[in-house]
């Protein structure tokens, strides 16, 4: 094999858009008598929505990569699909080496405990050896600018510093492929800044970054190569203000309907 | 299989922090703290003293009522805890099953050792309820660490195929306390083994939990050695099913994003 770190082969993921959003036992009871007295083969009643449709496309070492499209274009899907949170319907997917995954804010943070604890609890679910997470400690603790309130319960925390302490872990981790979406909406100017310029730092080094986000102006800063998704199907791929400029194009020519 | 447990193996220390979240979080909530886990054998063995030993007058033998009953209301206790709490497991921490990857049985894991405590504190009391009663001490107690080996194995069977279900059923939730409570009675928590008539006794022992409270009765207030045949069968019988139901947990895994 090459030296691609992330490998899609026509891989795809399809939902159901289910009435339900689990399955209740007496449904499935009668579905099932009623394959059973009909002998008819499974009803298409649940209709179905493909996240992901046919999409390969392989991520080198050390590449950052964007990923743009709309709302509901199935980017998070592909994070998902990366970090075997979910798994496909059909086609192969391939990942070397160790992923760090900050798919949302506030994921794997208890609110009952404190920021201190908190720390060593996001850490954990991120991978790292308690060891690691003792040497970076007063790292993570000066990045997110919370030592006054290490011993306080998060869930007496405002939103923006949820945030930053998540952040702050996952800037610490050290993962060889890093997923990150759309973690800039929140949290302050300055520590927006200070999170791109983290990222910048990842996307330097010889980490391999995947990033969605709608900030397009923090995708062609940081990304080398971006891809545009559009109902689960790449639809370009290349230079990131080149990808930009098409998606532009598409979503202004749309808006005119 | 084996990549499973490697991959168990690397998220090891993971397990271990949330168990300990589990037990934090539970201990920050309560006022009472890990006084709990003594307070709920503890006052189930009140109440079956007063119904069976005093007005329905079980025979014990010649153990007073109220430590039979908590030898096996302690292990019960451990399974019947882990059972609630690890059935839910997977659908009380939704938001980490959709966005972070990690083996998931880390989760109904987590609430056996969690509960593994609460045995430990609870276990630390039935010790001192001995010394009250003047049970004597046999060399027998050590049988122990495999009776509650086994049981250990059984209830993680148990709980990752209550999880999983769980995730697809929602339904299910709601049968497993009724289940927990009719459980009880096929167990002899509340009555000798000798009760249950000769031609039941191989439906009886065919679920692990009853050989498995039998044994620890008998090896640590009546200083006898296991059932021998008893205990195999509990440890045969879980470790089938502890790798059955681990199949189809890790089968059933990677749709929980999905549906969950």
């Amino acid at each position: 094999m090459e030296n691609s770190v992330i490998k899609f082969d026509k891989v795809s993921k399809s939902y159901y858009l289910s009435r339900f959003k689990y399955g209740r036992l007496t449904e499935e009871i009668r579905a099932w008598f009623k394959k059973v007295v009909t002998l008819s083969p499974e009803s298409n009643s649940k209709q179905k929505l493909w996240a992901v449709r046919n999409l390969s496309f392989q991520v080198k070492k050390g590449v950052t990569l964007g990923i743009i499209g709309k709302n509901g274009a199935g980017k998070s899907t592909i994070l998902k699909l990366i970090s075997k949170v979910t798994y496909p319907d059909s086609g192969q997917i391939r990942v070397e080496g160790e992923i760090g995954a900050f798919i949302e804010l506030g994921a794997g943070l208890h609110p009952e405990l404190t920021g201190r604890e908190n720390i060593y609890l996001y850490g954990a679910i991120l991978g790292m050896k308690r060891r690691e997470i003792d040497e970076r400690f007063p790292e993570i603790v000066k990045f997110s600018e919370l030592a006054r309130f290490l011993d306080t319960p998060i869930k007496r925390y405002s939103s923006g510093m949820y945030t930053r302490l998540g952040f702050s872990v996952i800037a610490f981790t050290d993962p060889q492929v890093l997923l990150i979406d759309e973690v800039l909406a929140v949290g302050d100017k300055s520590f927006q800044e200070k999170c791109l310029m983290k990222m910048e730092e990842f996307a330097k080094s010889d980490k391999t970054v995947v990033f969605v986000s709608h900030n397009l102006e923090a995708i062609r800063s940081i990304c080398s190569e971006t891809i545009l998704i559009d109902h689960g199907r790449l639809k370009a791929r290349g230079k990131s203000s080149e990808v930009i400029k098409k998606y532009l194009n598409k979503y202004s020519k749309n808006s005119k309907f | 299989m084996i990549d499973n447990f490697k991959e168990f193996f690397r998220f090891r220390e993971l397990l271990f922090v949330l168990t300990k979240r589990e037990i934090k979080v539970r201990y920050k909530q309560t006022s009472l703290g890990a006084s709990w886990a003594i307070i709920q054998p503890f006052s189930m063995m009140l109440i079956f003293t007063l119904i069976f030993g005093f007005f329905l007058k079980v025979d014990s033998g010649n153990i007073p009522y109220p430590i039979f009953s908590y030898s096996a209301l302690l292990p019960w206790t451990f399974f019947a805890t882990s059972f609630s709490l690890g059935s839910l497991s997977i659908i009380n921490s939704s938001n980490l099953i959709t966005k972070i990857y990690f083996p998931r049985e880390i989760l109904p894991f987590s609430n056996l050792g969690a509960a593994f405590l609460d045995f430990l504190v609870a276990g630390v009391f039935f010790f001192l309820l001995m010394l009250f009663y003047k049970v004597p001490l046999s060399f027998t107690l050590l049988f122990l660490v495999p009776i509650v080996l086994v049981q250990v194995i059984f209830t993680a069977a148990v709980i990752l195929f209550a999880s999983a279900i769980v995730v697809i059923w929602r339904d299910v939730k709601f049968v497993i306390p009724l289940l927990i409570q009719l459980w009880m009675f096929a167990t002899p928590v509340i009555y000798p083994v000798s009760k249950v008539p000769r031609f039941l006794q191989f439906i009886y022992f065919l679920d692990p939990m009853a050989g498995i409270i039998e044994n620890f009765r008998s090896v640590s207030i009546l200083g006898k050695f296991p059932d021998w045949r008893h205990l195999l069968m509990a440890t045969v019988i879980s470790a089938i099913l502890f790798f059955l139901s681990y199949m189809f947990f890790k089968q059933k895994e990677k749709r929980f994003a999905d549906i969950i």
